[in-house]
């Protein structure tokens, strides 16, 4: 009995907690300050009258009053992406290899839960009048079983595509993961077309979600912003928190983890002192898989419309977080996903006023694209990423 | 035998399950409309039934032999014979026969009795139902599937023996002997060794490469020379992945650039300045090598995986720079431009797919070229050494980073001549031409070919952009079938189509069942 009342490792449960709210906090600042200095530089030139020409205020202002809006908004996307982007690179810990094929996952996770919630609304236990606490539940569920499924395709994955290409030359794994993600994205396209022969899904319209909270109002000259924040926010980003909360606590203070972080760092050794390294693999890859699953589901809840490619872009932002952090790393991975949520959002509502409209939102993802490169000239491994010396 | 039935059975149930997925998607009707493609009609005239049933037929066999087949794989050494493989195909058919019977008994009983299965699975047509059933009524129908997927599970299982068995051991190394005599001649090596002889078989190619587009119709010269591109850019990411052993995912980026030079500098908008396509074609190679080389400075520090997702970065920033409204102006924005100068030749017109497969094929022998000279060369042998270990070959006196240049300029510079060609064959280029597809696609070309070799890219590139634009039929499925290769291809196959010959050495040298030989050579590739 004592084996499993071992005392819970507070420690382990803060720190991950301390390290996102410093992460956040930082960044945050970070990126704000820049943005406002920006503001004042620009405050004088053209991008400022214009700005004062259409609203009466100076563009700091505006800035400043819009500032508390897009700093949730990127936080909120920012979770996700940590949450993806740890699949990744628990995968790439472990096999060293970019596993392609992770943002399918995502998808077959948001499918599987929005299915379900279709499926509940045209059974009539949620939506109209059903009570508040169901619509959660029922989420709940929905969420639970995207990641069992998609936690499950992610070990089958493993199992037929990698596990007898494992010591094959490292591009060779590569091509398979390129390859199980266009089977994966035609088999879903497939599946979702068996019935109507259409394969996009709107996740239904339920409980409270998108309800938002005014959190009072903003000045902004003479007129007032309303800051408000949809509780669907709030969801996802309390979603995405006990997830990277657990996962930090299964890979630092269980002995799942310690065998996980065993195998990563020298697979032959850790096989010599008897952990059955096959296996380790596949529970990796199934937490892998589950985090991306439910990070599939909370983008179905962000974004609400959701199609067999969906996870492509996410994936690759989520990939480009892991390396921006450090791949291989999981602290990295969240500091990368949320650095890169909060630069797209705020890319996406200033660049276009401080360039006066000539840089538009597509222009976001130039940007995250352009800050990676900038940052891998400087630090070869990310943000967090250990020097490797190599041997000779 | 337990362990075999038991083994049969799993196996059968995941066959019967993705069979049941593949009907429901009315794959085998697919499926059938390929093989009619494949087997000649007076084989076909040969047996008494439906062309449409006898194809859906094929297919169905084919899929039991191999449930049947692998459930009766070989488990253990010493119980390995003919009775437990046929016992495990046996009950791996059962299983498969039983539940493909069940859901075609289903679909019959329902289209029976007048349920309109396509308001629920919209490919099942009363038709298609039909021609599960084979033409007759439900039961007879179900009842002949369950029987003929059963019999060929069984089948299966004896064969799959069969070809693990000494008797087809003994069948491969008379075949081998047999070309090793013919190829290991003397006498006939000697022929061949001969000047003469390789002039005039190199001559015969070439007649029969000039020959070809004349007695292709349209559509073949088309898909001939969208193939003919893709090995153009398949050769030059070859000298980036298989020789200098650089992961470059953002390679589409110089095909753009190629692109756009021609574009912009010979269509009449957005700018028109109407260039000659003879002036652009230099102009556009040299700034995707310079464009290679301004990306490759400050990048090709990063090693491995890193290096990957930076050159992916690149691709993706071009195209989204193509698509921008900041430079609608300037690059057709999102619409693309269309109307590209095409080349003319003595004052005429040359500009047609049969001239264009002309011009790619004189691009591809100048690629080749190219690539031979610089292989045996000095910097080809620096590239290999800074591929086999980096750190040993700086060590050796090898200045990485300008063969590394070197190496992506050249690749940059033929994956600019291939967008040059592409941009003025189509007469339009857009940004969806340039998205990270391409990329994959060419690195997927690479190595399904064989890293390294020349003749696999060509094979590669067959295989990738040839064999889907011969399946038209499965359109639909034609990623699903795409992918499910891949995967099989990296497993069996992994050195790839047409390998060069260390590469295949390398690859089989290890033995897999011994995990330390293979583990060794993951720790070797560490960044």
């Amino acid at each position: 009995m004592k084996k499993y009342l071992k005392p819970i490792n507070l420690m382990e449960l803060l720190r991950p907690l301390g390290q996102l709210i410093v992460f956040s906090l930082g960044s945050a600042a970070v990126l704000s300050i820049i943005v406002l200095a920006l503001a004042i530089v620009l405050n004088n030139t053209a991008a400022g009258d214009k700005i004062f020409a259409q609203l009466k205020v100076s563009l700091f202002a505006y800035t400043v009053a819009n500032l508390p809006q897009v700093l949730v908004d990127g936080l909120t996307l920012g979770f996700v992406y940590a949450a993806i982007a740890l699949g990744y690179t628990m995968v790439y810990g472990v096999l060293e290899f970019i596993n392609f094929a992770h943002s399918e996952i995502f998808a077959i996770g948001a499918f599987v839960g929005v299915e379900i919630l279709i499926a509940l609304q045209n059974a009539g236990l949620i939506g109209s009048g059903s009570s508040l606490f169901m619509d959660y539940v029922f989420l709940i569920l929905a969420m639970l079983a995207g990641m069992a499924v998609a936690g499950g395709a992610a070990i089958a994955m493993e199992r037929i595509a990698y596990r007898p290409l494992r010591n094959a030359p490292r591009l060779v794994p590569l091509i398979s993961a390129i390859g199980v993600s266009f089977f994966l994205q035609d088999a879903i396209r497939l599946t979702e077309s068996l019935t109507t022969g259409q394969f996009n899904r709107i996740f239904p319209t339920f409980g409270n979600f998108d309800k938002r909270i005014t959190f009072g109002k903003i000045p902004m000259g003479a007129a007032e912003l309303p800051f408000s924040v949809p509780i669907k926010s709030f969801i996802v980003i309390i979603a995405a928190v006990l997830m990277l909360v657990v996962l930090n606590y299964l890979v630092n203070a269980t002995k799942v983890g310690k065998a996980i972080r065993a195998v990563a760092q020298d697979r032959a050794t850790a096989s010599l002192m008897g952990i059955d390294v096959n296996h380790i693999i596949a529970i990796t890859f199934l937490i892998g898989g589950a985090l991306g699953g439910a990070a599939g589901l909370l983008y179905a809840l962000k974004f609400t419309r959701i199609d067999p490619y969906v996870g492509f872009y996410p994936g690759l932002k989520a990939f480009t977080a892991a390396v921006l952090g450090g791949i291989g790393n999981l602290t990295g991975a969240l500091l990368g996903g949320i650095i890169l949520g909060l630069l797209e959002t705020f890319a996406g509502s200033y660049l276009s006023i401080f360039t006066m409209g000539a840089a538009g939102v597509e222009y976001k993802d130039i940007f995250a694209f352009a800050i990676l490169i900038l940052v891998l000239i400087f630090r070869p491994n990310g943000l967090l990423g250990e020097n490797v010396t190599e041997k000779v | 035998m337990n362990k075999q039935i038991a083994n049969g059975l799993r196996v059968g149930l995941t066959f019967g399950i993705v069979n049941i997925f593949l009907f429901l998607i009315k794959f085998p009707v697919i499926a059938g409309t390929i093989i009619k493609k494949i087997i000649p009609n007076f084989i076909v005239a040969l047996f008494p039934i439906n062309p449409d049933i006898l194809d859906i037929l094929i297919f169905i066999g084919l899929i039991g032999i191999w449930a049947g087949a692998s459930g009766g794989r070989k488990l253990d050494e010493k119980s390995d014979n003919w009775l437990t493989s046929f016992v495990g195909g046996a009950a791996a058919g059962l299983v498969n026969a039983l539940l493909i019977g069940a859901l075609v008994f289903i679909l019959g009983s329902l289209t029976d009795a007048h349920v309109k299965i396509n308001a629920y699975l919209a490919a099942i047509l009363p038709a298609v139902v039909k021609l599960f059933l084979l033409d007759q009524n439900t039961l007879n129908g179900s009842l002949t599937q369950f029987v003929f997927s059963f019999v060929a599970g069984a089948l299966g299982g004896v064969l799959g023996f069969a070809f693990r068995g000494q008797w087809f051991a003994s069948l491969k190394n008379k075949w081998n002997a047999a070309w090793a005599s013919l190829t290991e001649n003397p006498q006939i090596k000697k022929t061949f060794a001969r000047p003469i002889a390789r002039i005039a078989l190199s001559a015969l190619g070439i007649a029969f490469l000039l020959f070809i587009p004349q007695i292709a119709g349209k559509y073949w010269n088309y898909t001939i020379g969208t193939v003919g591109i893709y090995v153009l850019l398949g050769l030059g990411l070859n000298i980036v992945v298989g020789f200098a052993g650089l992961l470059d995912l953002g390679y589409v980026a110089f095909f753009a650039i190629g692109a756009y030079t021609v574009a912009l500098l010979t269509a009449p908008n957005p700018h028109h300045l109407m260039w000659n396509f003879w002036t652009t074609l230099p102009i556009g190679v040299v700034l995707a090598a310079a464009a290679g080389i301004l990306l490759g400075i400050p990048v090709l520090r990063m090693r491995g995986d890193y290096l990957a997702i930076v050159t992916l970065g690149f691709g993706e920033i071009i195209r989204i720079l193509a698509t921008s409204d900041l430079l609608t102006s300037f690059t057709g924005g999102p619409r693309g431009v269309t109307a590209i100068g095409q080349p003319t030749l003595f004052g005429k017109p040359f500009s047609s797919d049969t001239d264009f497969v002309y011009i790619i094929f004189i691009g591809i022998a100048i690629a080749i070229f190219i690539t031979i000279q610089l292989r045996s060369s000095r910097i080809g042998r620096a590239w290999e050494a800074m591929r086999e270990d980096e750190t040993v070959a700086q060590a050796m006196g090898i200045n990485t980073l300008s063969h590394k240049l070197m190496a992506f300029a050249i690749g940059a510079a033929l994956a600019g001549l291939g967008g040059v060609l592409f941009a003025s064959r189509n007469q339009f280029t857009g940004p969806e031409d340039h998205n990270l597809m391409v990329s994959i696609n060419v690195l997927s070309v690479v190595i399904v070919g064989g890293m390294g070799s020349i003749p696999g890219v060509i094979a590669g590139a067959f295989a990738l952009k040839g064999l889907p634009e011969i399946l038209r039929e499965v359109q639909d499925y034609r990623i699903l079938i795409f992918g499910a290769l891949l995967v099989a291809m990296m497993i069996w196959r992994p050195e790839g189509l047409w390998p060069t010959a260390r590469r295949s050495m390398e690859l089989h040298s290890a033995d897999p069942e011994d995990p330390e030989s293979g583990e060794a050579k993951t720790s070797e590739d560490k960044p």
